[in-house]
């Protein structure tokens, strides 16, 4: 899941430092762990990664093959919450000193989001459910009436950042939303098979889109509450995750194993695969869109990061060879 | 994720393992008898253990500087040997742990047996490590009975530290009641539900030897007593399913060698180990030097040995097991395992009720027959549907569905994605046993990627025949086997795969039958060759049998079986047995007449003879008793 970082820390942000807040660090959630079992030495850099001036990736903090998505406090990024094989683990020194917040009750959480409206509160998409801590991380309380006994495996979990405590979570049996910090959920979206990503629009916050593995793609124009298929996305394949482009409304992107990148520059209505160029095409695990320039980055399985300034016309590799990418996460400097 | 798949063998494989003399894995093989006085039996096994650390002590080079790894300073410690030496090779191994509780219960081993042998620094040493890099738990079962225990006793040997001190940014205290917290959720559900990773060929290891170091080495009496509880349950488990000290299925998970060379596993290790009725496997099954370093903590009970040992008597087992934890794709959440094991002398019948136990290494049942020496011998025979799907993994994994099946098969699961693979279960084959009856139908999808049946013919199978009725006749040692398809087949080589890692293959002699209709199914009859006249009278005493069967709508069989029971198994329904349907509700934890559970009993009762055993987790005691 790509997380354009809380966005509406970075409007506030916007309206107390406007010039910087229109820069972001990028962070990845990635391995480089080829031939790596359980048990090895780790001979790689794994985890967190963020870009530099230069445009190269540098490792920081944990080094640790199971981090797939990490979520920040928008009062102090130093403080952030990583979705981890060992389950959820939080710093608040930037990376340097961590501790593991979940117990053995839960496991491979897949998502984390902090809500940019009530910071103390984070979700935690797991496996066998959703998870919520008041309280920064210290408790875990699990937070499920409303989700079916089974088909809770939950992928991705987004706080609309309009209203806290209002959050869509993406599990396997269709798109949840709450509306009470996760007191209740109520199913607004059946599906198939688990719902892979969610995002909100930055130009437009009523506007979501989701991707799924079996149902193809979606679209909800009034901030989650109803859903519509969006007609030109393929469904036979699984749908890994999206993005908007904040420079752009009409620009959004998909990633696909099997379609690779998938792009639409009318705001949904067509969409065409525009991966030419890039080394292993297909296999795109996840892509990202920065939202200063708009340039997108693709994360080809175990290869390489590829990036494109025209929007996947054309692609050049970008580093962390051999690394699979979790996700690509836009912070914003301002935050700093 | 790579770490989701988890792998162990390569980090398990003793090096240069057949280079050194190994009296258990190279001499002949052991009695099957029952060692009856209990001195002697003691004296084998603390020869055995002293054989095992001997024997890796011995793959040492005197002109290396250092121990090359855990395995090595464990074995010299539990020798009390070269102190300092070993200190050294901790201090320099430290310095880059590893990241897992393939890691973990090594050093867990290293610093319990190093405790008054090791120097200061040393042992701050292993203190460091575990303070630094982030330990991977895992997803498997085994991982985390391997990763907590491990947690746990590390965070009783440094009690009252801080977080800042542990890799995982908790006080020993908040460590030590998380590690307590699953162990005791684990035990709880494998002696109230069943155990989920059962009778594997090689896991057994990651059970057995964390509850030895717990039953060793934790501080808490209470800890220690669940350790030895819980290794006793799981060894008289694993026993009870062993044929001459050689395990064989139905098996949560095995692999691609021990599917046909049963012998070939760790399991034999315990085996030659315990009850001292089998070869060891070759470097003594890699992790076997990690038991045998503290093995002689534990001494395996009376009853167990001879409920593993003793095969005077027929024997059925009924137990209930479950599946792995199923994230999706399921109505469950684990699923029950109904399994069961007909022992006799010369073979043994094990199956559970079909479905997909573990998603890469079910294997559902098998009849396998005793040999002199197992050592080489692919003795057994089963069949299967060799599906491969990204829908079952997905079920058990929490991964996106398009790189698993492509990177399970580069990770030590080679046959994972072969159309003629022998190992793994399938949503699509339902299991019917009676005694040494099995009924396996298929009820196959369209489009389902490898969609048919093979069956293992093995290269030491004598007097094959493919009879003119439709059963093919087969002796294996003194078990007399008729296998018939219920559809069209042909018998191909198998290109057995060598390497689980690399995927060589070589070919050894045995045989698949390839059956690729969709609709089908298997049955097998085994026999004591001593039960007929002959070959000839066993095959016409087969060919006597009722038999009717059809393949539409689904699959069904109705059968007189050998034993004179009348049985009809239909795809999709419960079997019926003279009359009465099957009803799986009501199976007990254990029923049968060595080992006896009631579901949700916490508590085990182990017989054999006179002798009894009750493993009570409830009161966490041991009672012993001498029946009348």
């Amino acid at each position: 899941m790509t997380k354009s970082a809380s966005p509406l820390c970075l409007l506030a942000l916007l309206a107390l430092a406007a010039p910087a807040a229109a820069e972001h660090d990028l962070t990845l959630c990635a391995a480089i762990n080829k031939n790596y079992v359980i048990g090895s030495k780790l001979v790689t850099p794994n985890g967190l990664f963020r870009r530099a001036a230069d445009g190269t990736f540098a490792h920081f903090g944990l080094n640790f093959p199971g981090i797939l998505n990490f979520s920040s406090d928008p009062r102090d990024p130093r403080v952030f919450y990583m979705a981890t094989l060992n389950g959820c683990v939080l710093t608040t020194d930037g990376g340097q000193t961590w501790r593991i917040g979940t117990s053995w009750d839960m496991t491979e959480p897949k998502d984390v989001c902090v809500d940019p409206n009530a910071p103390d509160h984070v979700y935690l998409a797991l496996p066998d459910g959703i998870a919520v801590s008041p309280d920064r991380g210290a408790t875990w309380p699990r937070r499920e009436t409303g989700l079916p006994d089974r088909g809770k495996y939950t992928q991705t979990i987004e706080v609309d950042r309009t209203q806290a405590g209002r959050v869509l979570a993406g599990c396997e049996s269709g798109i949840y939303l709450t509306e009470d910090g996760a007191q209740t959920w109520r199913r607004v979206l059946p599906a198939r098979a688990t719902v892979d990503d969610i995002q909100q629009s930055p130009h437009d916050p009523k506007l979501w889109l989701a991707v799924t593995q079996s149902d193809g793609a979606f679209r909800s124009p009034d901030g989650g509450r109803t859903w519509e298929k969006i007609a030109g996305v393929p469904a036979d394949q699984a749908l890994y995750n999206l993005a908007f482009d904040a420079t752009n409304p009409r620009r959004l992107a998909i990633a696909s194993w099997v379609y690779g990148v998938l792009v639409s520059e009318d705001g949904g209505l067509t969409w065409v695969a525009r991966h030419a160029g890039a080394p292993g095409a297909q296999h795109v695990f996840k892509l990202g869109i920065d939202p200063d320039n708009g340039r997108l980055y693709a994360s080809l399985h175990q290869d390489c990061i590829n990036v494109s300034d025209d929007f996947g016309r054309t692609w050049r590799k970008a580093g962390l060879e051999g690394s699979t990418v979790y996700n690509f996460v836009f912070v914003p400097k301002a935050a700093k | 994720m790579k770490t989701t798949f988890l792998l162990l063998s390569v980090l398990a494989t003793a090096p240069a393992a057949a280079l050194f003399a190994q009296p258990a894995f190279e001499g002949p093989a052991p009695s099957p008898a029952v060692v009856e006085r209990p001195e002697l039996r003691r004296a084998a096994y603390h020869q055995r253990i002293d054989e095992v650390l001997a024997w890796r002590v011995g793959q040492l080079k005197p002109a290396d500087a250092l121990l090359p790894d855990m395995g090595a300073i464990a074995a010299k410690l539990a020798r009390h040997e070269d102190a300092d030496l070993c200190s050294r090779s901790v201090i320099t191994l430290m310095k880059e742990p590893g990241s897992g509780p393939f890691w973990m219960f090594p050093v867990v081993s290293v610093a319990f047996l190093g405790r008054d042998q090791l120097s200061p620094e040393a042992r701050q040493a292993i203190r460091r490590a575990w303070s630094s890099g982030m330990q991977l738990r895992g997803d498997t079962e085994n991982h985390w009975a391997m990763y907590y225990t491990s947690l746990y006793l590390m965070a009783e040997l440094y009690p009252d530290e801080p977080g800042t001190s542990w890799y995982s940014g908790k006080s020993s205290a908040e460590n030590l009641a998380e590690a307590r917290g699953y162990l005791i959720h684990w035990m709880d559900l494998a002696t109230t539900i069943g155990q989920g990773e059962f009778t594997c060929s090689h896991y057994i290891g990651e059970y057995a030897i964390p509850m030895l170091f717990l039953s060793s080495w934790a501080k808490d009496p209470a800890m220690r007593q669940r350790g030895h509880l819980m290794l006793d349950w799981v060894l008289a488990d694993q026993f009870a399913n062993s044929l001459n000290g050689v395990l064989h299925g139905a098996n949560a998970r095995s692999d691609d060698t021990a599917i046909s060379e049963r012998w070939n596993c760790l399991s034999s290790f315990f085996s030659w180990l315990l009850l001292g009725n089998t070869p060891s496997p070759a470097g003594y099954g890699g992790w076997g030097v990690y038991f045998a370093a503290a093995a002689k903590n534990y001494e395996l009970p009376e009853v167990i040995y001879r409920i593993g040992v003793d095969r005077d008597q027929d024997f059925l087992q009924r137990d209930l097991k479950r599946t792995r934890r199923r994230w999706r794709n399921s109505d469950v959440f684990m699923a029950p395992i109904y399994k069961q094991n007909y022992t006799r002398r010369d073979y043994a019948v094990g199956s559970y009720q079909g479905g997909m136990s573990d998603p890469i290494q079910t294997h559902a049942w098998d009849v396998t027959w005793a040999v002199p020496d197992p050592r080489g011998k692919h003795n057994t025979m089963f069949s299967m549907n060799p599906v491969s799907a990204a829908f079952d993994m997905q079920t058990y994994f929490t991964e996106f569905p398009d790189h698993m099946m492509q990177g399970v098969t580069k990770e030590g699961k080679a046959s994972y994605d072969s159309p003629d693979k022998l190992l793994g279960g399938s949503r699509f084959e339902q299991v019917f046993q009676d005694r040494d009856t099995i009924i396996a139908l298929y009820d196959i999808p369209p489009g389902t990627r490898f969609p048919h049946v093979n069956g293992f013919f093995s290269k030491d199978l004598v007097n094959l025949t493919v009879d003119p009725s439709g059963w093919i006749f087969a002796q294996g040692g003194n078990t007399y086997l008729a296998y018939r398809p219920l559809a069209g087949y042909e018998l191909l080589p198998v290109a057995a795969i060598k390497s689980s890692f690399t995927g060589e293959r070589s070919h050894l002699g045995d045989q698949r039958l390839y059956s690729p209709h969709l609709k089908n199914g298997t049955i097998v009859q085994a026999a004591s060759a001593s039960e007929f006249k002959d070959f000839a009278a066993f095959q016409a005493a087969i060919r006597a049998l009722p038999l009717t069967f059809s393949l539409e709508p689904v699959p069904t069989v109705k059968l007189r079986t050998l034993r004179g029971r009348e049985v009809v198994v239909t795809y999709g329904a419960a079997p019926v047995v003279d009359g009465a349907a099957v009803d799986y509700a009501k199976w007990k934890l254990f029923e049968g007449p060595h080992l006896n559970a009631e579901k949700g009993s916490r508590q085990l009762t182990l017989t054999h003879g006179h002798l009894q055993r009750v493993l009570d987790f409830n009161t966490l005691s041991i009672t012993d008793r001498v029946l009348p």
